[in-house]
């Protein structure tokens, strides 16, 4: 969108609001949002310069690889962020969804947001995508991107370019450039996530849904950490350098404002797992190609909740048999099994079982599943290979 | 006597920095060179260019217009445990270890699961595989294409791989799909051809 503030003024009066918020004030309607005007145009010299850039970006990012160009996925994703965010505010923003395994979003001054298929992955319902969303649109609205320029410029014209210039070190993505550029301090992440919460209890969804993604997160890098034999790395206080507020302490103080002014609401799972369905099997796959089996057994974990469905143990079957122990080849051809009882349709399952049990040294049954693969799909891609494995 | 001593230091300096460079060679037409320190050896037909960076210990590369246009590895032997090639972020992004016990099929999703990960990329896909002779034993086949980020350019490779005695012998080549792909690839497939233990 390229509305933003009209007045300076209203931008002070919110910031100065939000922090009140989280100091514990009584909240009981969701505070104001800010006033919004359309086909915002930059205006100082910093703001053109940053609208240039980002616009460059933007160019490139259109016409990448890494973009799913799939434009009922946009279109669903920009219905969340209306409902989230009210409809004149996201009319004008253009939302790029990328193959990127990171749990991540963000949104750039000139009303680009960058959604990554990791986010997508993990939240659960249409509400928690929202609250990612209207944090990131949060900081779009504030301006921070532009204060942050202007600050850094001031303190230091190289350090400065040195964010610019830094290579992409996280993202698998070229916006990682802007990304270096744009980083928020931890002070304006808090205020987008004030504001986030703010359009959230101005929408039809619950507020609590914004702590529920910081919680899940958290258990999912300490599940990562455990798969890996590391420690768990979560602090309790952001350190004097870090950008973030922790995520306990984000899930904290969103918990708690939530609370405040309840509102319940409909948080949207049914019509949000009826959209992602199609998408699931790839961006699972995605994931378990991280060789990550500890965040991605925990992540499988959360996205089934008591029900196994049939895709999702296929998932875990695939992850099973990715990591290859023997005991996790026995676990990987229950997995197959049960997500075949259950009405797997896809052959796949069928040459995930055969090939479990023919490493589990089960020839005779692995051959048996490896056939009934060829015959459900005798065109596949790896046919002639798997006949060489059921004729041995 | 200032410039001499500049002139020293320079003299110094391209000495210094010459070790990094020395080990780039020439592969001469018709030599039979054994390859990535292994039982492997190859024929080449042609001339290729040795290049002296490797990617792991077990590992060579060959090239004939620099290696991000046409690029030929060798993986000779990797051992039970071990990655393809070198970890950059063993604590963070660990890569998947050759097994032993790994099924012909399980070969080309390590190798892609490696270069997802090495490459910090999801656009790495397997695109065929197929049963082949590989130094006169079975061995696969297979195809691939990926696209790293930051770049957006296409590449392609094939690749033929095989265990044996319980090690991952595997040959690689990839290029650009504009152009560089099918220009070199004959050259590779006579090197591939000519593998043998």
């Amino acid at each position: 969108m390229r509305g933003t503030l009209a007045a300076r003024a209203a931008i002070a009066a919110v910031a100065a609001l939000l922090p009140a918020a989280i100091a514990g004030a009584e909240v009981r309607a969701p505070a104001p949002l800010p006033p919004y005007a359309q086909a915002y145009e930059p205006t100082t010299v910093d703001e053109r310069g940053l609208w240039m850039e980002v616009d460059e970006v933007e160019r490139k990012l259109r016409d990448s690889r890494f973009v799913i160009k799939d434009q009922k996925l946009v279109d669903y994703v920009q219905g969340v962020l209306c409902r989230t965010v009210g409809d004149d505010r996201c009319r004008a923003v253009r939302i790029y969804v990328v193959r990127d395994t990171a749990f991540n979003a963000s949104m750039a001054p000139n009303g680009m947001m960058v959604v990554h298929s990791g986010l997508l992955l993990r939240v659960k319902d249409e509400a928690e995508l929202g609250s990612v969303l209207g944090h990131e649109f949060g900081h779009f609205e504030l301006r921070h991107s532009l204060n942050g320029f202007k600050q850094r410029r001031t303190a230091s014209d190289v350090m400065t370019w040195l964010a610019i210039l830094a290579p992409n070190t996280g993202g698998a993505l070229a916006t990682g450039i802007a990304g270096s550029a744009f980083a928020f301090s931890r002070g304006q992440e808090q205020d987008a996530d004030m504001l986030g919460l703010s359009y959230l209890a101005a929408s039809p969804y619950p507020s609590a849904s914004a702590a529920n993604v910081w919680e899940r997160l958290m258990a999912e890098q300490d599940a990562t950490a455990a798969g890996r034999k590391r420690k768990a790395q979560h602090r309790y206080s952001a350190g004097f350098f870090a950008s973030h507020p922790t995520e306990l302490t984000r899930a904290t103080y969103l918990r708690e404002a939530a609370a405040r002014a309840p509102d319940p609401g409909d948080a949207a799972q049914a019509a949000y797992r009826a959209t992602m369905a199609a998408f699931l099997p790839d961006f699972l796959d995605d994931q378990i190609k991280l060789n990550d089996f500890g965040g991605t057994e925990y992540l499988l974990n959360q996205l089934a909740g008591d029900q196994w469905t049939p895709q999702l143990l296929y998932a875990r079957g695939e992850l099973y048999r990715q990591r290859g122990n023997p005991r996790d080849l026995v676990s990987a051809a229950q997995f197959y099994q049960e997500a075949i009882a259950k009405g797997y349709a896809g052959a796949e399952a069928q040459r995930g079982l055969g090939l479990s049990l023919m490493r589990s040294q089960q020839v005779e049954q692995g051959r048996a599943a490896l056939q009934e693969y060829l015959k459900l799909k005798p065109d596949a891609a790896d046919a002639s290979l798997i006949s060489t494995l059921v004729a041995n | 006597m200032a410039g001499k001593i500049a002139g020293a230091l320079i003299a110094g300096m391209l000495v210094a920095a010459a070790p990094a460079m020395a080990g780039n060679s020439l592969v001469a037409p018709g030599s039979k060179v054994q390859v990535a320190k292994s039982g492997m050896s190859i024929r080449s037909d042609g001339e290729w260019n040795k290049l002296g960076r490797r990617l792991g210990p077990n590992t060579e590369t060959w090239t004939i217009d620099g290696d991000e246009l046409n690029d030929v590895t060798f993986y000779g032997g990797i051992a039970d445990g071990l990655p393809i090639f070198r970890e950059v972020d063993k604590k963070n992004r660990p890569l998947p270890r050759v097994s032993s016990t790994m099924l012909v099929t399980d070969i080309p999703t390590l190798f892609e699961t490696s270069y997802r990960i090495a490459y910090d990329t999801p656009l790495m896909k397997i695109d065929t595989v197929e049963p082949t002779s590989f130094a006169g034993g079975k061995g696969v086949r297979f195809t691939y294409s990926f696209t790293r980020p930051n770049e957006e350019l296409h590449r392609k490779g094939e690749a033929r791989a095989a265990v044996v005695g319980g090690k991952l012998f595997l040959i690689t080549y990839e290029a650009p799909t504009l152009h560089y792909f099918d220009k070199t690839l004959p050259a590779f497939r006579q090197l591939a051809d000519s593998a043998a233990f």
